[in-house]
C-alpha cells in the first residue's frame, strides 16, 4: 500500500502512466461529450412549464456538480503536500485550480442564462446558492494568484494547501445552501426510475453521461497540464533531457 | 430512435421553444469551455518541447562531448 | 507513516475541524440573514422590518390574479396555504408567472397591507417533466411530491 503511495510521488512514473492512460481517456471523453450533447439536444424531452430550457438544465447540472470535487481534489493534494511533501500531488494542485475556476464560471453563467428567462432575473444577491458558487469561483481565484504572487514554490504549495483545505467548507455550504435557506434557486431534484414521474430517466440519463463527460475532461485536462508541468519542473533531470533528445 | 425527436422540422430544432437566444448561447459557451481546456494544455506542451529542445541543442554546443 | 508526519497530519486535521465548526456556529447565528425571503405567515406575524423593502415568497393563489385592462398593472394574492399577503404591482411578469406558481415578490408593506412591488421573480421546484407526464399524473390526481410547498428550508419564525 505504502509502496504503491509513494510511486505516485515519481514524476517519471506519472509520466509514462499518465502518457499510456491519455489516449484511452480522451477517446472517452470524446465518445461521451458526442453522446451527452447529442442526447441532450435532440432528445431530451421539454418540460412542461419550462420548455426546451432543458438542454441548459443538462450543461448547468452536470458542469455545477463537478465543479464541487475541485476543493475536495484540492485539499486531498494538499493534505498529501503538507504531510508528506510530495511535489506530484502539488503539481496537480496547481493544474486542478484554473480548470475549477473554468467551471465555476461556466455554472454561473449558464445558471444565469437560464435564470433570465425562468426567473425573470440574471443574479440574486440574495439567494445563498449563486452567492455561495460565486464565492467559489473567487477562492479558486485566490489560490491561483496567490501561486503566482509567492515567488518561493514551497511557500507557495503550503500556503495554497491551506486555502485549499479551507475551501472545502464553502463546497458544503454550496452543497447544503437551498436545503438551510430559503433560495429562488431550486433545490436538488429526488430522481426517478419510473419514467411516468417528475425526474424520469429521460432527464438523468443524459445528464449522467455528462457529468462522466465532465469528470473525463478533468482527467484528461490534469493530465496533460500536470505532465507540461513535470516537463517544466524537472527540465534538467537526465530523463527529461532524454526524453526531449529522443523527440528531436 | 429519430421518431423520440420531438421536433418536427429544423427550424423548430433551432428555435428551442423560443428560448433559442439562452439554450445557444450556452452551448456556445460551452464549446468555448471544451475547446479552451483540451487545446491549451497541449498547444503549451508543443511550446515546452521546442523550448526545451533549443535549450539542449544550446547545451550541447556550449559543452562539446570530448569525442568531437 | 513516521511520527513528524503523524503530526503534522493530526494538526492539520485539528484546524480544519476547528474552522469547519466556527464557520459553522456563524452561519448558524446568521441564518436569518441568509434566508432570501419572508413567508406570507411571517408577513402576517409582523416579523419583518417595517418600512424596508423586504422579499416574500410564496404561490400565486388560485383565482386571485386580476390584470387590468390597459395597464401591465396586476393584483394578486401571495400564500404559504396558511396565510396570505395581497400584491400590487405594476410591469411585465416572468414567462413562469401563473396561478399556483411559486414566486419571490419584491417590495413595500403600505399602511393597508398591500404589498407594493418593485419587482416579481418566478420560483420554479426541481422537479422537471414532460407535458405528456405532467398530464397523465393530472389525470391520475397523483399529488406531485414536493408541490404546493415553497421550499425545503421554510423558516418557522424563529
Amino acid at each position: 500500500m505504502w509502496q504503491w503511495f509513494h510511486r505516485w510521488g515519481s514524476p517519471k512514473w506519472f509520466y509514462d502512466l499518465s502518457g499510456r492512460w491519455l489516449p484511452w481517456l480522451t477517446g472517452a471523453l470524446i465518445l461521451f461529450l458526442v453522446v451527452g450533447v447529442v442526447w441532450a439536444l435532440l432528445f431530451v424531452p421539454q418540460d412542461y412549464q419550462q420548455s426546451y430550457t432543458t438542454r441548459i438544465l443538462v450543461v448547468h447540472v452536470a458542469v455545477a456538480s463537478t465543479s464541487l470535487a475541485f476543493f475536495p481534489i484540492m485539499a486531498v493534494a494538499g493534505t498529501i503536500t503538507l504531510v508528506w511533501k510530495m511535489k506530484m500531488a502539488d503539481m496537480v494542485a496547481k493544474t486542478v485550480a484554473p480548470l475549477g475556476a473554468w467551471f465555476s464560471a461556466l455554472t454561473l453563467a449558464s445558471g444565469s442564462i437560464w435564470g433570465s428567462v425562468m426567473w425573470g432575473t440574471w443574479w440574486e444577491w440574495s439567494d445563498s446558492r449563486l452567492t455561495s458558487m460565486l464565492f467559489q469561483f473567487f477562492l479558486l481565484i485566490s489560490v491561483i494568484s496567490l501561486r503566482s504572487a509567492l515567488n518561493d514554490s514551497e511557500t507557495a504549495a503550503k500556503a495554497c494547501a491551506v486555502l485549499s483545505i479551507v475551501g472545502c467548507v464553502n463546497v458544503v455550504i454550496i452543497k447544503y445552501s437551498v436545503e438551510w435557506w430559503n433560495t429562488l434557486h431550486q433545490p436538488a431534484s429526488a430522481l426517478s426510475m419510473n419514467s411516468g414521474s417528475a425526474n424520469g430517466p429521460a432527464f438523468w440519463v443524459p445528464t449522467l453521461v455528462m457529468v462522466i463527460a465532465m469528470y473525463l475532461l478533468m482527467a484528461v485536462h490534469v493530465m496533460m497540464a500536470t505532465r507540461n508541468e513535470i516537463l517544466r519542473r524537472e527540465s534538467r533531470s537526465q530523463w527529461v533531457q532524454d526524453l526531449v533528445l529522443a523527440a528531436k | 430512435m429519430f421518431e423520440r425527436i420531438p421536433f418536427s422540422s429544423f427550424g423548430e430544432f433551432l428555435n428551442m421553444g423560443g428560448y433559442a437566444f439562452n439554450v445557444w448561447t450556452v452551448y456556445l459557451l460551452f464549446v468555448i469551455f471544451l475547446l479552451v481546456n483540451l487545446l491549451g494544455p497541449r498547444r503549451r506542451r508543443k511550446q515546452l518541447m521546442k523550448e526545451l529542445e533549443r535549450r539542449a541543442v544550446l547545451a550541447e554546443r556550449q559543452q562539446p562531448d570530448s569525442s568531437d | 507513516m513516521k511520527p513528524h508526519r503523524r503530526k503534522r497530519l493530526a494538526i492539520i486535521l485539528f484546524i480544519a475541524a476547528g474552522l469547519s465548526v466556527g464557520i459553522g456556529l456563524t452561519l448558524y447565528a446568521l441564518r436569518q440573514n441568509l434566508n432570501m425571503f419572508f413567508t406570507p405567515s411571517q408577513v402576517a406575524a409582523g416579523e419583518f422590518p417595517p418600512g424596508r423593502e423586504i422579499r416574500i415568497g410564496g404561490m400565486v393563489k388560485e383565482g386571485s390574479v386580476l390584470h387590468a385592462d390597459d395597464s401591465l398593472e396586476v393584483r394578486f394574492v401571495a400564500t404559504d396555504y396558511a396565510s396570505d399577503v395581497p400584491i400590487h404591482y405594476q410591469g411585465i411578469l416572468p414567462d413562469l408567472f401563473r396561478e399556483g406558481q411559486g414566486i419571490v415578490v419584491e417590495g413595500q408593506v403600505d399602511r393597508a397591507g398591500v404589498l407594493q412591488a418593485s419587482r416579481v421573480l418566478a420560483k420554479h421546484d426541481e422537479n422537471y417533466m414532460s407535458p405528456e407526464v405532467k398530464a397523465a399524473l393530472d389525470a391520475a390526481h397523483v399529488e406531485r411530491p414536493g408541490y404546493g410547498q415553497v421550499s425545503e428550508g421554510v423558516p418557522d419564525g424563529t
